[in-house]
């Protein structure tokens, strides 16, 4: 009877176990489409090909090496237009240790319309033109602003919603910046400024 | 014994499975009350109020929203022959600071606001009722978040005599 209560409760935490990790997969496949779900912290960004503001084809993959900081954004979420001047000093001030900002517009507007903002904002990173796919890639991106922060490995190491503070930004991006890529020394990054360097040139 | 276990287990999955709430989770809600019977004569025309509620912690844009790049608060109707929509007149925003922008005002509407639309009978209308339809498109804030644009649908139906 003992022997019974003990399968018995074995084959159930089994499937309580298999049915949480169903839920708590943070990959899962939404109409064809993988899509971060849950806790996204470790899990590889999905990576995605976008148009720049001028037309160019960006990759994520292409700043593989580099610390992303991607921001999901929109021209009519002020709360948004706080943190852009944060990341134009942010950029300034960490993009020789690697830091790379993608800001994604999710707007319905066009290109132009969106270029003059962010000209007018100064922005200087490359901005993306948002998709719904890339929005569901990065679990529905529902709120803005969203980002992430993805380590040199191509990792989502935090996702934040909504408006933060500076410093919790700058603190991101430092834990961001203080991972390295498997098998390239510390001071041997270059192995990535390659595909970095023409990432970078298309995106401009 | 067995039940126990039972139970806890049900408990466990039940945490598990149950999604936290996070701040910045919560989606916002716009709705609107049910609008009272509309009457007129052909040949006549009638205000109508729509009285609309914005959920708790949340603001949506005025119509008239300072910056061109917001997204203004828009009522569309569509009304069918033999009734025609004439206006429709929109509340004046609260201008409104935020944490996310202290010095900015915003011009918008929170928690209740009331649109007026005016619809008219043509002279040569049957006696009938006839339906006018539309959405409201918004789009929101709560205070450290925005949220894209949404629509709700908007229905009333309207009763014309003619004798």
């Amino acid at each position: 009877m003992k022997r019974n209560a003990l399968v018995f409760a074995t084959l159930l935490i089994a499937i309580l176990a298999m049915l949480a990790a169903g839920k708590y997969l943070t990959r899962a496949r939404k109409h064809g489409v993988i899509t971060l779900v849950g806790d996204v912290r470790g899990v590889p960004a999905p990576d995605f090909e976008l148009a720049s503001l001028d037309g160019k084809k960006v990759r994520l993959s292409d700043y593989r090496g580099k610390a992303v900081l991607l921001n999901f954004w929109a021209t009519w979420c002020s709360p948004c237009k706080v943190e852009m001047p944060w990341f134009v000093d942010l950029q300034k001030k960490y993009g020789n240790d690697g830091l790379v900002i993608l800001g994604v517009a999710m707007d319905d507007s066009e290109a132009p319309k969106i270029a003059q903002f962010t000209s007018e904002m100064g922005v200087n990173y490359p901005v993306l033109l948002g998709t719904d796919r890339v929005s569901e890639q990065y679990g529905n991106v529902e709120f803005l602003p969203t980002t992430f922060y993805i380590d040199r490995e191509g990792r989502i190491i935090s996702k934040d919603t909504g408006l933060l503070g500076r410093g919790e930004i700058e603190e991101n991006i430092q834990k961001a910046l203080a991972s390295r890529v498997a098998g390239v020394n510390k001071a041997d990054t270059s192995a990535a400024e390659p595909t970095h360097a023409k990432a970078q040139t298309t995106a401009q | 014994m067995r039940r126990t276990f039972v139970a806890l287990s049900l408990a466990f999955l039940l945490s598990v499975l149950t999604p936290a709430q996070e701040p910045g989770t919560r989606l916002p809600t716009v709705t609107m009350a049910p609008v009272s019977k509309v009457q007129l004569r052909a040949g006549g025309s009638a205000t109508v109020e729509l009285d609309f509620r914005v959920g708790s912690e949340f603001h949506v844009n005025s119509n008239k929203p300072h910056s061109a790049l917001l997204i203004p608060t828009a009522l569309h109707l569509t009304a069918v022959e033999p009734l025609k929509m004439v206006a429709v007149n929109y509340p004046a925003g609260q201008d409104m600071s935020f944490p996310f922008a202290p010095t900015e005002k915003l011009s918008v509407y929170s928690g209740d606001f009331t649109i007026t639309a005016v619809v008219k009978a043509s002279a040569k209308a049957a006696s009938g009722t006839y339906p006018v339809s539309g959405e409201l498109r918004f789009q929101a804030c709560d205070r450290s978040a925005c949220y894209p644009p949404r629509s709700i649908p908007v229905k009333f139906e309207v009763n014309v005599l003619n004798r």
